[in-house]
């Protein structure tokens, strides 16, 4: 199922139709045969469960509610799939990762992977939740907004009840400190594991005498510590010829050079 | 009875005709262009480029007018401000005779890895303030921070109070600890170290961050909603147009989002007065020129109560907050803003000339 955030390219048209589509099931699943049991008491308790099931299903194959946490699939990342995820989808066909590292690394790697693995379990019961709550939601509203004339108007009105339920049991469960707790980890987790195919990407780029990313990073600090001073020594000459004082920096090449500082967030 | 009756044929004939009809006509209008004001680039820094708006044959720029220098966020491109001939903030300044550039931060690549705040503040918006100050002469200009880009304008103003006459926020965090704001609940677990070692992050990715918050709206809804049959061509159009510019959000420089969170979503360093940029402390208080802050009332990125807490640590005597009712992107595009919110930056700017 797609989102519009699985494109990189976006397409309006395209998201539209996939939104119309489950419209269209949406409204399918109002009149479906469980449905028809309700009779003129108006109790569509047994709506709650289809409805429950599509949501969630939807909510699953699309991950829309944390693109964070689609990182925490490292077998199948999209554009959208989370911090770095899109990196470490790159190295998919590559011989690295666990499969090419030394047998500690990819001890390593498959753990953040099972964790991962682990993680999305957990992530699962969050969407199980949020799809009864908002089926349990629609049904207990449905009310007057049900049973009127069939018309696109109509179905309008009750697709607009069920996004409000869909997103007030989204919100009630995302706002949660175990939900936030968990994306954190899960978008942590998956960092990690993209840090770790670098390192083994970079065990091998070194074995091939290519630098490394690391000490391009490096060499780019340098180049910025380079330029700062540069700017410096340009602002004392300017302010030279007006006389005033210059600022204490060390011509390049004296004295004892000072390490590039790695950068910190 | 059914809440929808299945064999209401026609229902779903008709939906049929106009999913059809809808897919179409958005087809048709993909092309749509964006960005309506001519501009030029003036001054580069990195991938950083500053734009001069050409003056309008009708409006050329009032003398003794101090310049305007649009400061947009890092996490969006700034064309929305632009992005049609009626919903053009930039074009509602250059009708009022003002001199108006804007700040591109262009797409980092991996060699800007290493670009940090002090970087994009000191080097990149310090850069574009001090050479529209050569080009015009004058001491200070006014400066117009959105969302993040206010963010950042908060920073330089308190840094550099005597460049800037006055302050215009728009959509803007002070406090990222309000209760309410969820993005700030979401990311303050995140390990910024890691996120900093594992690269640029690529613009899709706080896309989706941004959509999931309000994810059946903003994914859904809102293509749903064209089906209802009051969306005509010119309306279409629009959509289109922002379809095109939410979906189009630059990569983030590694080092600088990974400050950006941790410092701001996480330690909330601005509003606690504990941020420092390029060694110097940032200190709201400093800010003591006019600041014009507006907030809508319903966003969901930047909770109201988080840009209102502004006035709460500014030092200024001469604050004026508003909070307008619409949404985040509202803000920048929704008929009512188009028009509400140009005409109080400029009287309010007027009044402070």
């Amino acid at each position: 199922m797609e989102t519009p955030f699985t494109h990189a390219a976006f397409k309006p048209d395209a998201a539209f139709t996939g939104a119309a589509e489950r419209f269209f099931e949406l409204l399918k699943t109002f009149g479906m045969p469980g449905a028809a049991a309700a009779g003129a008491d108006r109790d569509w308790s047994s709506l709650a469960g289809p409805l429950a099931g599509q949501f969630e299903q939807w909510l699953k194959s699309s991950q829309s509610a944390g693109p964070w946490f689609a990182a925490a699939n490292p077998a199948a990342p999209g554009p959208g799939a989370g911090v770095g995820a899109a990196q470490a989808g790159s190295f998919g066909p590559l011989p690295l990762g666990a499969g090419a590292a030394p047998q500690q690394d990819a001890q390593r790697s498959w753990d953040l992977v099972a964790r991962l693995a682990q993680l999305q379990g957990q992530l699962a019961s969050h969407w199980g939740e949020i799809a009864n709550t908002a089926a349990r939601r629609f049904v207990a509203r449905l009310g007057a907004t049900a049973g009127g004339a069939p018309t696109l108007d109509n179905a309008l009105k009750l697709y607009e009840l069920w996004v409000n339920c869909a997103e007030e049991s989204y919100a009630a469960t995302v706002r949660k400190d175990d939900f936030c707790r968990l994306q954190a980890e899960l978008a942590n987790t998956s960092a990690a594991l993209l840090v770790e195919q670098r390192r083994h990407a970079e065990t091998l780029v070194r074995a091939f005498g290519l630098p490394s990313r690391n000490e391009v990073d490096a060499l780019y600090a340098q180049l910025k510590d380079l330029r700062r001073q540069l700017a410096e020594l340009t602002d004392a000459a300017r302010a030279g010829g007006s006389g005033a004082q210059r600022p204490a920096v060390r011509p390049a090449g004296k004295g004892r050079r000072k390490r590039p500082r790695r950068p910190r967030a | 009875m059914r809440p929808f009756a299945p064999d209401a044929e026609a229902v779903f004939a008709e939906l049929t005709v106009r999913i059809a009809d809808t897919v179409a006509r958005l087809r048709e209008v993909q092309g749509v262009a964006v960005g309506c004001s001519a501009k030029r680039a003036v001054w580069s820094c990195g991938k950083t480029t500053l734009y001069q708006y050409l003056p309008l044959a009708q409006a050329p720029p009032r003398a003794g007018r101090r310049p305007v220098l649009v400061c947009f966020a890092l996490v969006n491109r700034p064309y929305v401000l632009d992005l049609q001939p009626d919903r053009s903030l930039v074009r509602r300044l250059l009708e009022a005779g003002l001199a108006v550039y804007l700040i591109d931060w262009g797409d980092p690549d991996d060699a800007d890895r290493c670009v940090d705040l002090d970087d994009y503040i000191e080097r990149h918006l310090g850069g574009s303030v001090r050479h529209i100050l050569g080009n015009h002469g004058g001491e200070a200009l006014d400066v117009l921070g959105v969302c993040q880009g206010g963010v950042l304008s908060l920073c330089y103003t308190a840094l550099h109070g005597k460049q800037v006459a006055n302050l215009v926020t728009l959509t803007t965090p002070v406090d990222f600890h309000t209760p309410d704001n969820l993005l700030s609940k979401w990311v303050r677990g995140l390990d910024t170290e890691l996120l900093m070692r594992s690269g640029n992050v690529p613009g899709e990715v706080l896309n989706g961050l941004f959509l999931s918050l309000s994810p059946f709206r903003l994914t859904q809804h809102k293509y749903v909603r064209l089906l209802s049959g009051n969306s005509d061509q010119r309306a279409l159009e629009d959509f289109v147009r922002m379809e095109r510019w939410i979906f189009d959000s630059p990569p983030q420089a590694a080092l600088a989002l990974a400050q950006f969170v941790r410092w701001f979503y996480q330690e909330n360093r601005l509003a606690r007065g504990t941020l420092r940029i390029g060694g110097r402390r940032v200190d709201l208080g400093e800010i003591r020129q006019p600041v014009l802050n507006l907030y809508a009332l319903e966003d969901h990125i930047v909770p109201p109560d988080a840009a209102a807490a502004m006035q709460r640590y500014i030092g200024s005597a001469d604050y004026t907050g508003c909070g307008i009712d619409t949404g985040h992107i509202g803000m920048y595009v929704s008929r009512k803003a188009a028009h509400e919110i140009p005409a109080r930056i400029i009287s309010w700017l007027q009044e402070r000339q």
